[in-house]
């Protein structure tokens, strides 16, 4: 069982893609236009959904699998799994074969460009083993739907607003 | 008058923050551990219409970081993408970081650096000479959606003598502050706060956009605490997709649907009667006025099914407390003052206005306000009457607004005088303003212009003089200074870039130059004391506060009324009545639609709607920041799948959208959620990678299409009706082989 979860409640995202550009500012410099990030919103629709017209934001983004397929799909050890469940994926030990990212179900896994390796979110480890929140979780979200922490509080928290906000 | 120094807001992440205590939200101190920054400072974003308390780190003297100040009481510490991306202005590659003046013809993209000195001398000797030779009124000073420096322009060219600031307070902002202020005396704002139990939004979506005062952080609060939603939108949003009720409107029929609510309220009684018998002016005319829209009407003006309009009617009314977050798309509209004083009749006559949850006429803090500093007093009869198009469009000429296509008129015909200087500070109307080349032309023949800005923008490609804008990290300001939320936060300057100067500034140092010396300060400092004196405070003091809030107090017009002629919440608008204007609301066709343009509508079968915001985007803003822009590299017209079909469009292809005024090219979307009749264009689109110095304006520019025809604007407010109008729609392919 994971310790932590980052989990972003699609239901109440508005797609204003703060998150995304958060997630730049972590792993880029400031003044760099152009740079990595691990997490990405998409528009679903709208369309039609389960026989109604419909329009979801969607959020792509690692999730830390339980029993994650990039593991056992990579040939170097670059990807493992901690014991508090996060993933992470070692760019210094990749060498680029892709062969992960074709494993990933979530297409959660990118292909660095200029690094020339794959990509993912590591939960932000760097920060969380300091007690500081991912870079996309510390409070940014104007919906408050990016959570981060215990996986079963997250649940809960979630029924909680979702029996408030009621049907 | 309360002094608050903490914010009482308590988010919604409280529990999950007492259960995991090794975890702080905003944690400052681990921060500056961690990344080994150098300092912080607490400050006040304005990438867009303000709002949004910040943290900014430094390090080594640059921006380091920028993240969401929790004690912001707006946005309680949550951002959103440009305000993340500040920095990256800031320090952009291209950025204007000195004075410059123009060497070759206009356009010619030939600038060579000057001192500020030269740059401000040039200009002070023009305004003189000009002001001497064509009078005052000559010269027109503009800025667009504003860096806050409303006021501070204001002030320069009342103190000159000049009735004409070029806004785009004629179609933004300024019709809910005019129409209000005619109606109860000020702008009526959603009491987040409080959590309304019923919202509706209409033609808003504050989740992507900031609609003045409160952002989309306290609206999102407010459906977690389970407020019903209605949203009233020509598309579907998510917000709508949300929504409880969804009102899926014909563009521009907002006065109709409103009016078809009211009658639901009225004919079922749902309205408060006591609010309406003792505080309200002209019920009875109003209801006959009501009355000439029963629900066959409405239904067959606005394409919304009747059941549903009643729906949302019931809903809204029996729902308290109720507000309605509006926004400026049903203010760039034929019927833009009319659809401002109904959605008021709406919330008035349910018994919301200032109540608790409901819609709050907020109290200022005490400090010298913006009319008071813009010093309209200052302005002489014979002046005022000299405002341009100030005949014509009386609501907005009352409250110093000016219709744009009178500035390019009086340049281009030079009647009913000429001007011969423009002043534009922030803003690029190339892009922005209806029909673009007609704006085009009056800048060609202006002549002479000055512009500042952050970057060299294809309306400065055509000033003489541009100066370097400094961004909110680079200046002190009194944040928020304008708005009708009730507080006002600081901005602390955090960092020097080049020689760039705030705007404030710039006009302090000009003024002086102009022979202004005895109403400008020494240093822009002195003003914000000036500004902040009547709270007996000093800049210096006002830094080291979170915020200063106006007095909450709910139900005031119990005591003294309403500030308005009659004291009372004017359904009947004796202001309007006296200016010689319909004093009752009445939808209004825009001048292009199926109903009011049938032949040409046969032409051009689509009906064409702009301007839904882009997050990352300010208007015409950040095209050229590598991490907004990668959020939209094209721009996107939505087209509904069976009018693609039907047109042989497929996604992603390169599309002409034409109007009878011209041409674009934009990437088609191909989505439901809206009326295969209806396309929907984005606005704002230039290429600042394109380095000639067109920089692309015309060739997505949606204001080619749009129409400046004084006869389309609202007749009080002198609203340009941009949203709405008729196209074609087309692929480009067809066109290469023609």
């Amino acid at each position: 069982m994971n310790k932590y979860t980052l989990t972003v409640e699609e239901f109440a995202c508005w797609g204003c893609k703060t998150c995304e550009v958060a997630c730049q500012q972590e792993f880029n410099p400031v003044d760099e236009t152009k740079g990595i990030k691990y997490l990405s919103i998409w528009p679903d629709g709208p369309k039609v959904m389960n026989g109604k017209l419909d329009f979801i934001w969607r959020v792509n983004v690692c999730k830390h699998c339980n029993e994650p397929p990039c593991v056992p799909a990579c040939p170097e050890d670059a990807i493992r799994k901690r014991e508090d469940g996060i993933v992470i994926l070692d760019a210094e030990k990749c060498t680029g074969c892709q062969l992960c990212i074709d494993q990933c179900p979530y297409d959660a896994i990118h292909f660095d460009d200029v690094k020339k390796t794959a990509a993912k979110c590591n939960l932000c480890y760097h920060r969380v083993d300091q007690g500081l929140y991912p870079a996309c979780a510390d409070n940014i979200c104007l919906a408050h739907c990016i959570y981060f922490g215990d996986p079963v509080e997250i649940e809960q928290q979630i029924l909680e607003k979702r029996k408030i906000r009621g049907g | 008058m309360v002094l608050d120094y903490h914010t009482e807001w308590h988010g919604l992440h409280d529990e999950q923050e007492a259960k995991m205590p090794e975890f702080r939200y905003s944690n400052i101190e681990r921060e500056m551990e961690v990344y080994g920054y150098d300092s912080f400072v607490k400050s006040h974003c304005r990438m867009c219409h303000g709002g949004c308390g910040v943290i900014v780190y430094v390090k080594g003297g640059k921006v380091a970081k920028i993240a969401g100040d929790p004690d912001c009481p707006i946005a309680h510490g949550t951002l959103c993408a440009k305000g993340l991306a500040s920095a990256q202005i800031a320090y952009h590659k291209d950025r204007l970081t000195y004075p410059v003046k123009r060497m070759g013809p206009k356009a010619s993209g030939k600038w060579e650096r000057i001192s500020w000195d030269e740059a401000l001398d040039t200009i002070a000797k023009r305004i003189l000479t000009y002001k001497e030779k064509h009078g005052p009124e000559s010269i027109v000073f503009g800025y667009g959606t504003g860096r806050e420096n409303e006021s501070v322009i204001y002030r320069i060219a009342n103190l000159l003598g000049s009735p004409n600031v070029l806004t785009a307070g004629h179609f933004c902002y300024g019709p809910r502050i005019s129409t209000s202020i005619i109606t109860c005396g000020t702008n009526p704002i959603v009491d987040y706060e409080n959590f309304p139990k019923c919202i509706i939004l209409w033609g808003n979506n504050l989740t992507l956009s900031n609609p003045d005062e409160y952002k989309g952080e306290p609206f999102s609060v407010a459906l977690d605490k389970g407020a019903k939603l209605i949203v009233v939108d020509p598309r579907l949003t998510r917000p709508a997709a949300r929504a409880n009720v969804w009102l899926q409107l014909r563009p521009s029929t907002d006065a109709a649907l409103a009016l078809g609510m009211l009658n639901v309220i009225i004919h079922e009684e749902l309205y408060d009667k006591e609010f309406v018998a003792k505080y309200t002016h002209g019920w009875e005319s109003f209801v006959k006025r009501v009355n000439e829209y029963p629900l066959d009407r409405v239904e067959e003006i606005t394409w919304v099914p009747k059941e549903k309009i009643r729906e949302a009617a019931r809903l809204f009314a029996t729902t308290k407390p109720a507000a309605i977050q509006w926004g400026v798309a049903i203010e760039q509209q034929t019927s833009c003052a009319d659809n401002d004083r109904l959605l008021m009749s709406l919330m008035g006559i349910t018994g919301n206005i200032d109540v608790p949850g409901g819609q709050v006429l907020n109290r200022q803090p005490n400090v010298v306000n913006v009319g008071q500093f813009g010093a309209h007093g200052l302005l002489s009869k014979d002046q005022f009457a000299k405002r341009l198009g100030g005949d014509r469009f009386r609501l907005a000429s009352r409250f110093a607004i000016l219709q744009p296509k009178c500035v390019w008129d009086a340049i281009l015909e030079e009647k009913p005088y000429p001007v011969k200087m423009l002043f534009l500070i922030s803003t690029n109307p190339l892009v922005t303003a209806a029909n673009a080349r007609e704006v085009y032309r009056a800048l060609e023949k202006v002549e002479f212009m000055a512009v500042a800005d952050f970057f060299l923008t294809p309306t400065a490609e055509l000033a003489d003089i541009v100066f370097p804008a400094a961004t909110w990290l680079e200046m002190d300001y009194v944040g928020d200074y304008w708005k009708r939320h009730g507080y006002v936060l600081p901005r602390r300057k955090v960092i020097q870039v080049g020689e760039c100067r705030s705007d404030h500034e710039m006009l302090n140092d000009l003024g002086r130059r102009i022979g202004q010396g005895q109403y400008w300060w020494n240093n822009y400092e002195e003003a914000l004391d000036y500004i902040l004196h009547p709270m007996n405070i000093t800049w210096k003091d006002f830094k080291k506060m979170n915020y200063l809030r106006g007095e909450v107090k709910y139900h005031k017009y119990k005591e003294g009324g309403f500030s308005t002629p009659t004291r009372k919440f004017e359904l009947y608008s004796t202001v309007l009545e006296k200016m010689g204007y319909d004093p009752l609301p009445q939808h209004r066709e825009p001048s292009e639609s199926p109903a009011s343009a049938p032949e040409l509508y046969k032409a051009y079968p689509y009906i064409l709607i702009t301007g839904a915001r882009m997050p990352g985007f300010f208007h015409t803003e950040n095209r050229q920041v590598g991490r907004l822009r990668e959020l939209h590299r094209d721009p996107i017209v939505e087209i509904h799948p069976e009018a693609a079909a039907k047109e042989d469009i497929k996604e992603g292809d390169w599309v002409i959208i034409e109007s009878h005024r011209g041409k674009i090219r934009q990437r088609a979307r191909l989505v439901l959620g809206r009326d295969p009749r209806v396309v929907a264009a984005q606005h704002g689109w230039w290429f600042p990678e394109k380095k000639d110095p067109g920089h692309g304006w015309d060739e997505s520019n949606i204001n080619i299409l749009t129409d400046s025809a004084l006869e389309g604007c609202d007749p009080a407010m002198g609203a340009s009706n941009i949203r709405t109008l008729l196209c074609k729609i087309y692929p480009e392919r067809i066109v290469s082989y023609e």
